[in-house]
């Protein structure tokens, strides 16, 4: 059960990673595609606080 | 290894899924989409796409949570990922507006270099109040009031207008009809018109300026003397158009290649515009340029030639005499050394201060009256046209609805494309359409405006324009109609 919560936040952290990345790439093609509708420092937010979950936990 | 795999799959349709869905929106495959901006919900996820109100000091932001237009014009702008052909604007708002400022309207720009928004009514409370007041024929949102019960039907009063005989009116259409928001082509006659006499204008204009010009079965020449004052930074090429009904004659354009725009020499420009020979009838110059481009001479080969609503002349260091047919002058001076008393209809008025937009209304009922200026830098407005010389004035124009207009003896019939809005005093929603083709776009974004001609920020009065929401319902072609026509 805890190796399936882990995956889990692994996968959600790498999710994020991904989604910010391509949403970066995709706002530098074609400005405001994302940011009329999604404001990226949410999504940043997000995906941060999903890395320092991960962090802690493997430190544990 | 399996519940990895599970767990890749999930996010990575999930992500794409998310791209499929921002790549619709940004394409807009239906070719119809609509934008809006609620000013009650606190809650933005991202930028949206109608921009804040500008500029600030127009705008209340402090006194309620909706913003109060308190100045006029406000511009706006729209961000579109892709252009659209035509766009419906829906206001919803709540007005606390005097007697003094009527018409609440929504223009979209259409030319930057000179300015120009395509202008339509969100409201009209001089027409609103006729409605009930005057007889009245409508048709969809095509309404005629007419003061006194001469037509009964939208088709009789239409016939009449065509052959310019409308009942009651014998002076012509030009002298009972009033029109607002409405396109009319009528074929003005100038009566006793002599050809031959030319014209010579060597008081300086500044910027765009747009004229009419009568002929009747003649050549014409126009030749115009340009200084380039290359203060701004931008470009200032100059292109001058000769049009009949909205259809292009000819065009002649000065580019600017000068690569200092903002140098501060002055640069001597000239152009010739020809014509073989025009059949009898009004045509309409426009020559549009910025405020860096000062007209210095204007010779026309016909002296029936009256300037269009704006007049700006500069450096004359001399008396300047001007004509027009309106009863009121809006005034504008622009230096201090500028400051004077105007005379207007045979009425002192005193312009005290610069960047102060003046109304002046005389009680003359002269035909043309006078406008006597001691001092040059002043930019004169109104709705009707300006003459130099009292033999060069004529008015091909209709009288068209403004805040001044006061329903009088003279005026039998207002025609006007107008739907009064919907909802009471607490809340009324406006709908202006417009047409997106050609207009100004620049970086993905059109610019908007809404005005309320008269409303000022700085006259001390409680009067502003509230917003709720503005919606923008836009349509264009189909991702369909892109790929295949």
């Amino acid at each position: 059960m805890a190796k399936d919560f882990q995956l889990i936040e692994r996968e959600i952290f790498y999710f994020f990673s991904l989604a910010l990345l391509v949403f970066i790439c995709l706002e530098i093609i074609w400005p405001n595609i994302i940011l009329a509708y999604l404001n990226l420092n949410y999504l940043f937010l997000i995906w941060l606080a999903s890395a320092l979950v991960l962090l802690i936990k493997n430190k544990k | 290894m399996l519940k990895l795999f599970r767990a890749r799959i999930i996010s990575l349709a999930l992500l794409i899924f998310l791209v499929v869905i921002f790549l619709f929106l940004k394409v807009v495959p239906g070719g119809q989409i609509t934008y809006t901006r609620d000013y009650d919900s606190w809650f933005k996820s991202g930028k949206g796409f109608i921009y804040g109100f500008t500029p600030a000091e127009r705008v209340d932001l402090k006194s309620g949570q909706r913003p109060r237009l308190v100045g006029d014009p406000i511009y706006f702008s729209v961000f579109t990922p892709r252009t659209f052909d035509q766009a419906s604007v829906t206001v919803k708002y709540r007005d606390r507006l005097k007697s003094g400022t009527p018409l609440i309207e929504a223009g979209v720009l259409v030319d930057k270099l000179v300015w120009n928004y395509d202008l339509k009514p969100l409201e009209n409370k001089l027409l609103d109040q006729l409605k009930f007041k005057w007889n009245r024929l409508e048709d969809g949102a095509r309404v005629i009031l007419q003061s006194e019960k001469n037509y009964h039907s939208l088709a009789a009063f239409e016939n009449d207008l065509a052959k310019g005989q409308l009942k009651n009116c014998p002076g012509g259409p030009q002298t009972c009809l009033v029109v607002y928001n409405y396109q009319l082509d009528l074929q003005y006659r100038l009566p006793n018109y002599q050809s031959g006499f030319s014209l010579s204008i060597d008081k300086p204009l500044r910027g765009a300026q747009q004229f009419y010009i009568y002929l009747n079965n003649e050549p014409w020449r126009l030749s115009l003397e340009l200084v380039d004052l290359n203060q701004n930074k931008d470009q200032d090429p100059v292109v001058v158009i000769l049009s009949e009904a909205n259809r292009i004659i000819s065009s002649q354009t000065i580019p600017d290649d000068q690569a200092q725009p903002a140098s501060g020499t002055l640069e001597r420009k000239s152009l010739i515009l020809e014509e073989a020979k025009l059949p009898a009838g009004v045509y309409r110059v426009e020559i549009k340029a910025n405020e860096d481009i000062v007209i210095k001479k204007i010779v026309s080969s016909t002296n029936k030639l009256v300037f269009v609503n704006k007049l700006w002349p500069v450096s004359t260091n001399q008396d300047l005499t001007f004509y027009t047919n309106e009863n009121y002058l809006q005034v504008k001076v622009l230096s201090p050394a500028s400051l004077q008393t105007i005379r207007f209809g045979a009425e002192d008025f005193l312009a005290a201060e610069i960047n102060n937009q003046y109304t002046f209304k005389t009680n003359s009922n002269a035909l043309l009256k006078e406008i006597k200026l001691t001092k040059d830098e002043v930019i004169l407005e109104n709705g009707g046209v300006f003459a130099l010389t009292p033999d060069s004035f004529f008015n091909p124009q209709l009288t068209k609805l403004d805040r001044f207009f006061t329903p009088n003896g003279g005026t039998q019939y207002l025609i006007a494309n107008y739907q009064t809005p919907r909802g009471d005093e607490n809340l009324k929603t406006a709908v202006a359409d417009f047409n997106l083709r050609g207009v100004y776009r620049e970086k993905g974004k059109y610019s908007f405006m809404i005005s309320v001609p008269g409303l000022r920020a700085d006259d001390g009065q409680e009067d502003y324009l509230e917003i709720k929401e503005i919606s923008i319902k836009l349509k264009g072609r189909t991702l369909w109609q892109k790929i295949f026509n």
